[in-house]
């Protein structure tokens, strides 16, 4: 290790606690710190109207639970195609909160950050659970398993008249320190604090991933069978991997809950949990930062479909080209993606980043 | 009693409908090992494309069938060439998403025709009499179609067991390596396999848009529907397609009759095929018919 | 790396606005806003019903209508989920629409919120009556769904001979199709002389013998189905086949099938064919299969921007010339009071829409009327049942009895 920290140019770790840290180097540091606050500033300098603040909410709501998908089957290789359900089910934590105390009781209005949290938790629950036929099944077979998941709780939610049969369970409008949150800010609001959750649950699969569970996960995808001869759980770990993909999406739910101020069944269909995992492999399968990138891509690709077909609108009258070309572009995105660029948006970061590293040298 | 016959001739006719539609991905995955999420898109291209050769075009039902057959197996064909081929060796859940991409692109391109978002049906060309039987009924469409799906499935066993195309896509199958040494073109098997399934998809198709009506929802949710019963027969087996899918019809027969509107349960037909379908995968992780991989977690 | 994507959408939608505003000429121009299920689930409902607001809209604004005013009104597709119509929404309030007109029930609930927030007037495409409780700015284009239930209810018990007539209701496993249960369950404690026996809610079921079994099995001589067109034409086919199907209205040891506005038109007998003949429906629109003037317009707007006839006859495609109609008639009325036309206006010329003030559009049986109280529009529904292949009048308008007793 260079004794100057600011002018590191590689990695002379000595010790392991080195290697654990999060970031190797001071400029690491500031060029991150520098862009969280950009981050955090930018909406300040430069006001959206509504409908771009809630696609960005929206966005980072995708990206928590992108992440708690990218663990369960990026990091720990176990496909899960009812990750809408997870989300679906924080979701009506809340709902059910404010089924039985209303919604603008003083737990759902001000102690809205315990409430997320809670939420998790309950994913959390419901994640482990799910996941234990995860300990006999494999492949496509545990990926049905969770397809019935997904089912089953569009069927509880569809015909239970506690949930409402899936019609709109409202939830009320928070309160922050300087009063409730109106209409105007609300959008802003839940931007920041959307953004303070996922730089938390960031900097968690960070920590995590360098920790002895995080790479339990990984063994476990490569080789189980070689993880047990390591001494490693592997049952436990799948598990454990669907429980904190639970967490994640539970939290997204609840703020998913709060930002669109109901909670209704549509927004957690097996439609929903192909985005995510779509997301989650455009992104990059078993990258941090794919978990980012991936949402990013597959929202901003929605929207901009919507605007050129509203520009062809123009040229063809007659027809709403939006309705074919959405499908057809996610498809085809999917699809070349996983043709040409298997490893997603994050592998061309990487690329990038040891280009810009090493410039002027090629290699 | 004649309620409860009728439930399971009723169960019997759906659940080999079932067997028709799981017919497709079984044949798939039999050989190249996908999981082919996008069948639900072939089989109402198929429908579609018959009632357009048979309306539009004005050809008679039976050869517009024949002809929609064919032209899906041409389909099957190129979506293997052109997205699968690249995918020989890729991880499980890759292959699982590019059919759901594939799926996706379909839906878009059905979209551009009016068959995306409108209803049609197919001119009725069997006797509209039901055959009634003792308290019984079941109507033509439903027995031809029934004859059908037998006719296909049995001549798709004979294929496996007897012919020696059918026999290569087995050694397929069981061992890439292996039957390449023998001089078995492994590409062409996975090629014929997606034709095989489209030309079975159309079959599906034609006869779940005589019984439903054509509308682009109903079909191709038929590719999701039938996944149950896929899994529980095991994937990988034609007889365990057939003999799940026929237990499925059943089960959402029974349940719909017995269940629904009594204690306040109502559309249990929709989820009790997956609440089964977990149980059953707890026991029998492999489902009824499937190959048992010696494997320990 | 999020801000450069928002850069790249900024200036996505100035090269956007830019585009388009260049044209001068010298009237105003009105935003209007319609986010409605082009694909997904009731697409085939959507899809005529968008084409009726496009066209209406164009043909307002080429015959002026409203003088050298224009309306731009904007169509989106939503897949049916509140999420993409929330989105959608706050897009058209952002670009200052001053009457959003919505579709389905789900987000019409989901957003009441908002529309009360924003104080915006809007007409949506569900009739859902649950629309209207805590609502004050949801104008209902046509009579609730609940009043179309409990009409067909009374249709039942009052051609119905003999003792109390037992129905089962056949509905959509969600808000749009459970609406209207509660309500007519009132409508027969208030008196509404029919047995609901049994409730079914549907699934994507291919063969529904045993539910048609079990209904014979309990009596039942009435289905009164609130839902979409498939799942009634699957009925309907599995119900002759069984050979259950009633020749006359209320044959006995038969069943009768009546279904409200969404389980009817044409789509249902392009789906089930000769099994929906004596099938009863209820609507509020002029149907192209009984000529009047109303349905002589229709047409011809169906033909000046080449419709193909599917299209020009869906009882959809009415229901979207309506739902123009009505909000190019509250733009004229504000124009014509000499009001600026902004959202509060428009919200008070549609309340105005009553007594002599009564909008008629060509293409319903009966006049919008709108007040404080009231926000369904026209009440009148018109049974039509269908007679060789084509739905035809069943006697005169009617409005419900017993709708008024239960609110």
């Amino acid at each position: 290790m260079s004794v100057n920290t600011w002018l590191a140019t590689g990695n002379f770790n000595t010790t392991y606690k080195q290697e654990q840290k999060t970031f190797f180097t001071s400029l690491d540091r500031s060029v991150f710190t520098f862009f969280l606050l950009i981050l955090f500033i930018w909406p300040l300098i430069f006001p959206l109207s509504n409908k771009y603040m809630l696609v960005i909410d929206n966005v980072l709501i995708a990206i928590v639970a992108v992440m708690g998908l990218n663990l369960v089957t990026g990091f720990a290789g176990l496909i899960s195609i009812g990750h809408a359900a997870f989300v679906g089910i924080g979701a009506y934590t809340v709902a059910s909160f404010c089924r039985t105390i209303g919604d603008t009781h003083v737990i759902i209005t001000h102690f809205w950050p315990v409430m997320i949290i809670l939420s998790g938790l309950v994913g959390a629950a419901f994640g482990g659970l799910i996941g234990l036929p995860a300990l006999r099944l494999k492949h496509l077979y545990l990926a049905i398993a969770t397809l019935s998941f997904q089912m089953i709780f569009q069927w509880v939610i569809n015909f239970m008249s506690f949930f409402n049969q899936g019609q709109t369970i409202s939830v009320g409008r928070v309160f922050w320190f300087t009063g409730k949150i109106g209409r105007k800010d609300h959008y802003l609001f839940w931007y920041f604090i959307i953004l303070t959750v996922v730089v938390l649950l960031g900097f968690g699969i960070r920590n995590l991933l360098k920790t002895r569970y995080g790479r339990c996960l990984v063994a476990v995808r490569d080789n189980d069978r070689a993880a047990d001869a390591m001494g490693m759980n592997p049952g436990l770990t799948k598990v454990y991997a669907f429980a904190l993909a639970g967490f994640f999406a539970g939290v997204a739910g609840a703020l998913h809950a709060y930002l669109y101020r109901g909670v209704g069944f549509e927004s957690f269909t097996l439609h929903e949990s192909i985005g995510y995992l779509a997301m989650a492999i455009v992104g990059g399968l078993g990258t941090l930062n794919g978990s980012f990138w991936g949402p990013v891509a597959i929202k901003y690709l929605d929207l901009g479909v919507e605007n050129l077909s509203e520009i062809l609108g123009h040229y063809t009258p007659g027809m709403n080209l939006a309705t074919a070309l959405k499908p057809f572009t996610f498809g085809l995105v999917i699809v070349l993606f996983l043709m040409f660029e298997p490893r997603g948006i994050a592998n061309w970061w990487r690329i990038i980043k040891s280009y810009t590293k090493l410039w002027p040298f090629r290699y | 009693m004649s309620y409860f016959f009728q439930l399971v001739v009723s169960g019997i006719v759906v659940g080999s409908i079932y067997a028709l539609a799981a017919l497709g991905l079984v044949l798939v995955y039999k050989s190249s090992r996908v999981l082919n999420v996008a069948h639900g898109q072939l089989i109402a291209a198929g429908a579609f494309i018959t009632y357009a050769l048979t309306v539009m075009v004005g050809i008679p039902i039976f050869f517009s069938f024949i002809a929609s057959m064919i032209i899906t197996f041409f389909i099957g064909m190129l979506v293997e060439r052109v997205f699968l081929r690249r995918l020989i060796g890729e991880p499980i859940i890759s292959v699982i998403m590019v059919t759901i991409g594939l799926g996706s692109i379909l839906d878009g391109l059905i979209y551009l025709t009016p068959f995306g978002t409108e209803n049609f049906s197919f001119p009725a060309f069997l006797p509209q009499e039901p055959i009634a039987l003792g308290g019984v009924s079941i109507s033509w469409t439903q027995l031809v179609g029934v004859i059908i799906t037998f006719l296909l499935i049995g001549g798709f066993s004979w294929f496996f067991k007897k012919s020696t195309v059918g026999i290569s896509m087995r050694a397929v199958s069981d061992d890439q390596f292996g039957s390449m040494s023998v001089g078995i073109s492994v590409p062409k098997v996975f090629g014929l396999a997606w034709a095989t399934a489209g030309l079975s998809a159309a079959a599906a198709g034609c006869i779940i848009g005589n019984i439903t009506g054509l509308n682009f929802d109903t079909l191709h949710a038929f590719g999701i529907v039938v996944l149950p019963v896929v899994i529980l027969g095991g994937l990988d087996s034609i007889l365990g397609a057939v003999v799940a899918g026929i237990i499925m019809g059943l089960i959402q027969q029974f349940a719909s009759g017995y269940l629904d509107g009594n204690w306040g349960l109502n559309g249990t037909g929709e989820v009790l095929p997956y609440i089964i379908l977990l149980f059953i995968l707890l026991f029998k992780p492999h489902g009824l018919f499937g190959i048992h991989e010696i494997e320990r977690v | 790396m999020k801000t450069k994507q928002l850069f790249l959408n900024a200036l996505l939608v100035l090269a956007v606005m830019f585009a388009f505003t260049s044209p001068a000429f010298a009237g105003n121009v009105y935003k209007l806003g319609l986010s409605l299920a082009i694909t997904g689930p009731t697409s085939d409902a959507g899809n005529p019903y968008s084409k009726g607001v496009e066209d209406y809209f164009k043909f307002a604004n080429e015959t002026g209508i409203l003088g050298a005013d224009k309306i731009d009104c904007t169509i989106r597709d939503d897949q049916y989920k509140t999420d993409i119509t929330k989105r959608n929404f706050e897009d058209y309030l952002d670009q200052g629409i001053v009457l959003y007109l919505n579709y389905s029930t789900g987000s019409t609930l989901g957003l009441k919120k908002d529309f009360e927030e924003e104080e915006i007037a809007v007409i949506p495409a569900s009739f859902h009556r649950g629309n209207l409780d805590g609502s004050n700015y949801i104008f209902l284009p046509v009579a609730s769904y609940s009043e179309q239930v409990i009409s067909m209810g009374e249709y039942v018990a009052n051609n119905h001979k003999g003792e109390t007539p037992k129905v089962a209701l056949f509905l959509h496993p969600s808000a749009f199709g459970r609406g209207p249960l509660a309500d007519t369950q009132a409508a027969v404690k208030a008196g509404l002389k029919i047995d609901i026996v049994e409730v079914v809610e549907h699934g994507k079921d291919l063969d529904n013998t045993a539910m048609l079994k079990r209904l014979m099995s309990k009596g039942v001589q009435y289905v009164i189905s609130q839902t979409i067109q498939s799942p009634v034409a699957t009925m309907l086919k599995d119900a002759q086949r069984l050979g259950l199907t009633s020749k006359t209205f209320g044959e006995k040891g038969k069943l009768t099938f009546l279904g409200a506005h969404y389980t009817g038109g044409n789509d249902l007998i392009a789906l089930a064919g000769a099994a929906t003949e004596g099938y009863h429906w209820i609507c509020s629109y002029n149907l192209t299969s009984e000529k009047t003037e109303g349905t002589t317009k229709q047409l011809a707007l169906a033909k000046k921007y080449g419709r193909d006839a599917k299209a020009a006859n869906s009882h959809n495609y009415a229901n979207g010339i309506m739902v123009a109609q009505v909000a190019t008639e509250a733009i004229r009325r504000a124009k014509a009071a000499g009001l600026k036309v902004n959202k509060e206006n428009l919200y008070k010329m549609l309340n105005g829409m009553n007594g002599a003030k009564a909008y008629h559009p060509y293409t319903t049986v009966g006049p919008v009327t709108y007040s404080k109280t009231d926000r369904a529009g026209v009440d009148m529904l018109q049974i039509y049942s269908v007679q060789n292949g084509t739905f035809k009048k069943v006697g005169s308008p009617m409005q419900s009895v017993y709708m008024k007793k239960i609110k």
